[in-house]
Parts: structure tokens; sequence; C-alpha cells
């Protein structure tokens, strides 16, 4: 949206950290991926650290987007895409045989560019995820359903119109009702692919907020295409361009001293 | 060049004079027939209703009587052909939509039931004639049920797997998101968003299949009295109008010029809910 | 590129984890049971139709080892002296399908046309629903309108004006021979015409849908009339779907019964002449099946209805075959 104008002064938000005190909650080896024959990664290497926002940039088709739905395995649903190499969550590799790849969406949430709203209420959207896992009360699911409402500060704003229909909501709400849902059912990592596309400047400052709100509990990767955004709300960024991971770094870093002659570029909006 | 275009344009407009004035007398005569044909179904069909056709049984010749008989026979033929082929439609429609998309069984079963929904009823009639009545022994209710469920079940998977491929991707993957398995993927959330279109899939089957004739000649054939025996012959409106309007006697036409009325309201009738319910889906 | 190596951690929240592992494994069966159920309703659609081609053959086994292939050569239809060909019913069948679809499809396109590019906008609705409304009426009312409306109105106009003009015509007066029936061949296919034509418009309406209007008004914009657009234009980004219409109008019509066998007076015979009567495939079946007498009889209408089927198939599957061919040159 924004890659046009150029980042002369990048207003970068997170203060830089020190690296080697941090855990790492996914790690990426040597990751390829296919679209049938079509080589979309071509081995990447990267780390998602515990608790830190890593934003992915890069123009269309470089591959961000399709790296983020190998980390939930998304690519399963569909026959004739693969990855090889490996994804370590928590240590465990995900692409292994035997992996279960609905444990692993459990843990790995997700949400998508357009707001996905399932139709039904407000309140279902929420409960239905946490009913599939846990048997409780009726009282102790709403009080789930308000606290991820209030978590995604969504809460004052639907309390009254709890069962009207999700869709019924205006787009910043339904996205905000998504990441509801998908906190709900209490992930570890929750990705989130241009969350902000499909919104307006306000709706997109609020989900900036809850970004950096939630990550004192998540890890969080996100794709975006604006790149102010992910100087504001990441601590990491990578740059991919046509498949491969060109630079990977703190956003600070990489915003102000890029090393690579195509980040640099990019972030200038000399390309995109 | 303009004057290219002059010396051709008078014969095209002329062309497209005559070319859209054919249109509209297309659609006059088009629409004219179908005016003329309700016109004097409504006109013979409402001279012959009274109560009557509701509470007698269809008369011998020369005598009164109504169409009570026919009109519950249909009834419970039709309620059973879509029971009967409803489940079956709709999973083999998620089958197709969700499980097998590009799969060969899928594209297989597509072809054929492409084939099934076009396939004259009368030989879906003989084939359950073959398959049901002959190995029994006699005509029954069962075997007229069969074959309207035959008939049911390519409509409803052919609109249960468009309706569900209408629905969104990101929404599977969402609801995949949350670590769902695919068939609570599609129990809890296609089906929910599909839902309006494939109630109007069963709706349309059950249109298609009350006015069906063909497949009931040689398995539920006909019976002149009251009977609810699912094992034994049954009555059917469509079938009695086909006996009665071949006959020569004046008050059996009569009625089968009413029971023709009654089916025709109740197929636009179910017609129209199925649209309005596809509107309202729409909506939403 | 930096990289710091992997530091292994303990999972959190271990039991939470471990409980839903069970919850999911559980799913994961019931996954399992759904998949396979919906599998075996897929597959009961083959079996069907697999079943279905099986028990014609088995019906008909008798009259195809008794006539061969003499059956679709003969034209005696004898229940007497039991002998059976298909042939007047076949040709009663081809015959009428194809006065119907000449008839309708010139027609539906120009309704199609009249409602997509002519039709004022409050009215396009209206007509479109009726016209959807009209293609879902059983076919057993257009028969018994043929036989007591239409039937009798072109015995008295129709035919007897087409016996005058063409009587001294050399092929044309062997075509529309007299004397005027009322039922017949020309009136049965007439009746088709009118059943298939709500069924050829609507479709045809929605694939002319489909065309983008910056097309179509690009094509405006350089001079072309509404007729321009229409045949060099949208017909030819459309034409997928017209033939897919046209098919499915022919086969509806090949397979119809019940508007058939009222109207076309049911005479194994082939005449030149389209005025008199004839038979077709479902109307012989709907006519005789429940009188027939004798293993032989029976098995010589299960032929035909084999036949009738195996037609429908190959109309359905040149269909298929010519759309997955046009789609290929567009795409």
């Amino acid at each position: 949206m924004n890659t046009n104008t150029t980042l002369s002064a990048p207003d970068v938000a997170q203060p830089s950290v020190d690296v080697s005190r941090l855990d790492v909650k996914i790690g990426v080896r040597d990751l390829k991926f296919y679209y049938g024959d079509a080589l979309a990664l071509k081995g990447i290497n990267l780390s998602l650290y515990r608790n830190m926002v890593t934003a992915f940039i890069g123009p269309s088709g470089c591959g961000k987007s399709t790296l983020l739905r190998v980390l939930n395995r998304m690519y399963d649903l569909y026959p004739g895409q693969r990855a090889t190499g490996e994804v370590l969550v928590d240590g465990q590799n995900i692409l292994a045989a035997g992996q279960d790849p609905n444990l692993l969406r459990s843990r790995v949430g997700m949400v998508f560019q357009k707001p996905t709203p399932f139709p039904m209420s407000i309140y279902e959207n929420i409960a239905f995820g946490i009913r599939l896992y846990e048997r409780l009360s009726r009282a102790e699911i709403d009080a789930r359903v308000e606290s991820a409402l209030r978590r995604v500060a969504l809460w004052e704003e639907v309390k009254d119109k709890l069962h009207n229909n999700g869709l019924s909501l205006s787009g910043g709400q339904q996205q905000r009702l998504c990441i509801a849902r998908t906190v709900a059912v209490q992930p570890q990592v929750i990705l989130l692919d241009e969350p902000c596309s499909a919104l307006d400047p306000i709706s997109t400052a609020k989900i900036e907020e809850l970004i950096d709100e939630l990550k004192s509990d998540y890890t969080i990767a996100i794709v975006t295409h604006n790149l102010q955004q992910a100087a504001r709300c990441s601590d990491f960024t990578a740059f991919m361009y046509l498949g491969d991971l060109v630079e990977f770094d703190q956003t600070h870093t990489m915003f102000t001293l890029p090393r690579d002659r195509r980040t640099q570029d990019y972030i200038t909006g000399r390309f995109g | 060049m303009s004057e290219t275009i002059n010396r051709y344009y008078p014969g095209r407009r002329r062309r497209n004079i005559v070319t859209t004035g054919l249109a509209y007398v297309a659609t006059a005569i088009g629409l004219g027939w179908l005016v003329i044909i309700l016109a004097v179904l409504l006109w013979e069909g409402f001279s012959g209703l009274s109560v009557a056709v509701f509470t007698e049984m269809t008369p011998p010749p020369g005598s009164d009587g109504g169409l009570l008989n026919p009109i519950i026979g249909s009834l419970i033929m039709t309620a059973l052909g879509v029971l009967f082929g409803t489940p079956i439609g709709i999973l083999a429609g998620t089958y197709m939509a969700e499980y097998g998309r590009h799969g060969r069984l899928a594209n297989i079963v597509r072809f054929i039931n492409d084939i099934l929904l076009s396939a004259p009823s009368i030989v879906i009639g003989l084939i359950v004639y073959e398959i049901v009545v002959y190995p029994m022994g006699h005509f029954s209710a069962w075997a007229g049920a069969i074959a309207l469920g035959i008939i049911v079940i390519p409509v409803v998977v052919r609109t249960t797997e468009d309706m569900l491929l209408l629905v969104p991707n990101p929404l599977r993957e969402a609801a995949s998101a949350l670590g769902l398995p695919r068939a609570y993927v599609v129990r809890h959330v296609c089906y929910r968003a599909a839902s309006a279109g494939m109630i109007t899939g069963v709706l349309l089957a059950v249109a298609r299949i009350s006015g069906e004739t063909a497949p009931l000649l040689f398995t539920a054939l006909n019976n002149q009295f009251w009977s609810t025996d699912l094992n034994s012959p049954m009555a059917s409106l469509p079938v009695v109008i086909f006996q009665f309007a071949l006959s020569p006697y004046k008050d059996w036409q009569a009625l089968a010029w009413t029971g023709a009325l009654i089916i025709t309201l109740a197929v636009l009738a179910l017609s129209i809910t199925a649209r309005a319910l596809t509107a309202s889906g729409k909506r939403s | 590129m930096t990289d710091t190596a992997i530091r292994a951690e303990a999972p959190p929240n271990v039991a939470a984890a471990s409980s839903r592992e069970a919850i999911l494994r559980r799913m994961r069966g019931s996954d399992a049971i759904f998949h396979f159920v919906t599998r075996l309703a897929a597959i009961t659609v083959l079996v069907v139709l697999g079943g279905g081609i099986a028990a014609l053959v088995f019906g008909a086994w008798p009259a195809m080892q008794t006539f061969g292939f003499g059956f679709l050569t003969s034209g005696s239809w004898n229940p007497v002296t039991e002998q059976f060909g298909a042939v007047a019913p076949m040709y009663g069948t081809i015959v009428t399908a194809v006065i119907a679809m000449v008839v309708a499809v010139p027609i539906s396109l120009m309704i199609a046309l009249f409602l997509t590019d002519l039709c004022p906008m409050w009215l396009r609705r209206p007509i479109g629903i009726a016209i959807e409304l009209l293609a879902g009426i059983p076919s057993i009312i257009y028969g018994i309108w043929g036989l007591f409306v239409f039937a009798p109105f072109l015995q008295t106009t129709l035919q007897p004006a087409l016996i005058d003009l063409f009587g001294n015509v050399p092929v044309l007066s062997n075509l529309f021979a007299g004397p005027p029936y009322g039922i017949g061949v020309l009136t049965a296919g007439l009746i088709l015409a009118i059943m298939v034509l709500p069924l050829v418009t609507s479709i045809s309406r929605d694939v002319f849908d489909t065309v983008p209007p910056v097309l179509k008004e690009a094509a405006y914009g350089v001079g072309c009339t509404t007729w321009e657009v229409f045949r060099y234009v949208v017909l030819p980004y459309t034409r997928v779907g017209v033939v897919g219409g046209f098919m499915l109008g022919l086969g509806r019509a090949l397979g119809e019964t019940m508007a058939v066998t009222f109207v076309i007076g049911n005479a194994h015979r082939i005449s030149a002449s389209v005025l008199a009567p004839g038979t077709t495939i479902s109307a012989t079946i709907a006519n005789e099946f429940t009188e027939a007498v004798g293993d032989l009889y029976t098995s010589s209408l299960i032929l035909l209805a084999l036949i009738l089927f195996v037609i429908t198939f190959i109309v359905l599957a040149i269909s298929r075959w010519l759309l997955s061919r046009v789609e290929r040159r567009i795409g």
C-alpha cells in the first residue's frame, strides 16, 4: 500500500535487543517449498523468537505468505504442495511424518488477509473453537468469550449484540473478532497474513496496537506489504525476494542499516 | 474513412433493427405460449376444483369422486424419495467438493452424476422395475419411492457440490487454522455457509419429483383405492392424470386437469420458496 | 544473514497439550469415518448407474439374443408374431428432438438476447423469474395441454395450411402429406420445443450474463450495433455455455416421455410425413410396458430403454468433450 513512498527516516518503534538472550520458538532450516514442480521457497533459514514480533516483507510473490503457510502446514489442504527441510516448533520438526497438523494448528493460530468470520453469531464464532478442545460449563465459556473479546478490545463494542451474525460487524471489527477467535483456543504462536490490507487506517492502527499488546503472551509472525507497519510493530524483519530470504535482522538494524543492496532498494521504495 | 463507415452504416442499421425486432417477437411468442398454457391450466383446473377433490377417492368412470388417494400417495412417495436420496446426495456432493475435489473418483462421479441428472426418467423407472419390482414380484410404493430417490440424488449432488464450492477457501483455512480436522470444518462451517443453497437444491429436487410420471408408471403403478401400504401399488397424482387424461370420460378428464393444476401450484410454490431462500442467503 | 542456534526449551503447559492431543486424536477418527462415508456415498452414485446399466442389459438380454443387431435395423413391431425392431421408435425420437431443437434454440437465443440487452431493467427480473419457474413445470402439464388444446388447434390451423402450402412442392409435399390428424410427429416436436424453451433460455441468459460488461462496452465503443455486439462478441465469448445449454435441451427432448406420449399417436411406423402419427422410444415404453405379455416383448422394451440410455449418454459425452475442447482453446 505504502511501498511507493520513500522511507527517508523510518519510524522504528522497537528498540534493539540482545539476540543471544532470546528463546527460539520456531526454527526454520533449509526450507524448500514446491507448488507442483515450481520451487517457491529456495532454502530458507531463520528463527522466530519467543514473545517477539517478526515481520516478513518483500514484493508480491516473493514467498512470504507461502512461508507463513508452512509454519502451520496450511498448505496440507491442497494437493500438489509440499515442503522439505525442517521447521522446528519447540524443537520438534513439524514437517516430519507422523506430526498431527491439527494439533500444530491449535498451537500455531492464523489470521488471514480478509476477515473470515464464520457464518454464525459473534458469540458462537469464539465459543466454537473453545468448545472443541474443552468441556466447559456455559458460564465458563461465557467468561472465556468475554476475555477473548476484551483481549482484542472488542468487548465494549459488541457486548450488547453478541448474538448478531459475525458478518454484521465492520471490516476492522471482523478482523479483531478473528484474532479473538484465534486467541480463544490458546495458541502459542499467531501468524498474521497481511491482516490489515483490507482495512481502513483507523482499524489498522487498532490492530497494530493489539499486536504490540499480544506479544507479551504470544510469538507473532506478520506478513505485510506496508513497510511502515513492519517498522512500527515488529522486533525482527525478514526481507524476502523471489523465494529467497535476502536479509533477516532486528527491525531497527534492517531499516537503518540494511546490508543487502536489494533490501535497501526495497525499503527506500525503488522497487516493489 | 468516414465515407466507408457511412456507406455501410445504413445496411448495418437495418440488420440491427430486423434482428432486435426478431428478439422482441421471439420473446412475445415464447412467453405467449407459456401464458396460454398456464391460462388454460388455471381455467380448466379451477373449474373442476372443489372440496370433494381433496376428500374423496378416485371414482370409477361416470360417477363423482376426488383425488385424495393419489394426493396422499404422491406425498408419501415424494417424502420417501427425498428421505432416501437427500443424504446420499449431500454426502456424495460433500466428498466431491471437500475431500476429492481434484481426484479421479470425484471427476468420474461428476461425469456420471451429470449423466444421471439428464438421464431419461422413464429409463430410471425401468431400472427400478428390473431391480425391485421384478424380484419382489409385484408393484409397490417402495419401488416408486426408490425410483424418485434415484432422481433426487443427482440433483442434490450437483447443488451440494456447487454450493460448497462457492464457500470461500479462506473460510475453510480459517477453520482449519483453529486445528479442526476436515470433517469438522465441513460440518460446522461449510455446511452452515452453504445451507441456504443446499436447502434450495433439496426443494428443487422435491419440485422435480413431485411432477415425475414416467418413473412411477412401472414401479408404484396405480391404485384405484385408498392405500398406505408401502408394499402394494399406490396411486400418485401424475399417474392418475396420465390415465384420466387419456380416457374417453369427460369427468375423468376434468379431474386430470384439476390434478395438473394442483401439481403445478405445488411445484411453483416449492420453486418460489427455493428462490426466496437463495435470495435471502445472498443478502446476509 | 543473522541466525542463532536453537535452544531447547520445555514445552509449556504439558497437561493441557496432552489432553488436546487426545481430543484431536478422537476427532481424527471421526474425520476418517466422515471421509469414508462421503466417499461411500460418492461411490453409490457410480453403483446406481452401473447397477442400472447391468439391470437393463440383463433385462434386455433375451431380446438381444433373439434379434441381435437386426433389432437396430428392423422396422417391424409385431407383438403377435413377436417380431420387434427399434427403427420406428428411434426414428421418431430423433425426428421429434430435431424439430424441437430447430424451433426452440433460435427462439431461446433471441429471448436471451432480449433479456440481457433489450429488455427494460424493471422487466428483466420478473421475466427471468417467470422463465425459470416455467422451466420447472412438470412435463405432464405440457402433455395434457398438448392433447386437449394444442393438437386440436394444429389440426384446424397449421396443419391444413402446411398441406395446402407444400402440396405441390416436390420434396416438401411428402414431408407435409395429410390428412391433418392433429396428433403426430410434428405436434410432439412442437410440444417438446415449448417444453425445452424455458430451460435453454434460462441457461443462455445465464451464460450471456457472464460476458464482462467492459467487453460489450468496448464493442459498443467502436460503434457496433446491438446485433453486432451479440453476434461478434457475446456469442463467441459464450459459445461454451450456449452449446452446454443446447445439449442439455437436446438430452431432455430425446428422453422426454410424458409430453410426447400424449400427442404422438403411438403408431409403429416410419412415415415421411411429419404430420403422421409416429412413436418415440419413451412413448413406446410408457404405452406398452405394463401391458406387454411375454418375456420377449418385455425384453424388447427394456432393450429400447437401453438404446435410449446409450443415445442420451453419447449426446452428453459429446457435449462434455466439446466443452472441454472449447475450454482448452480459450484457456
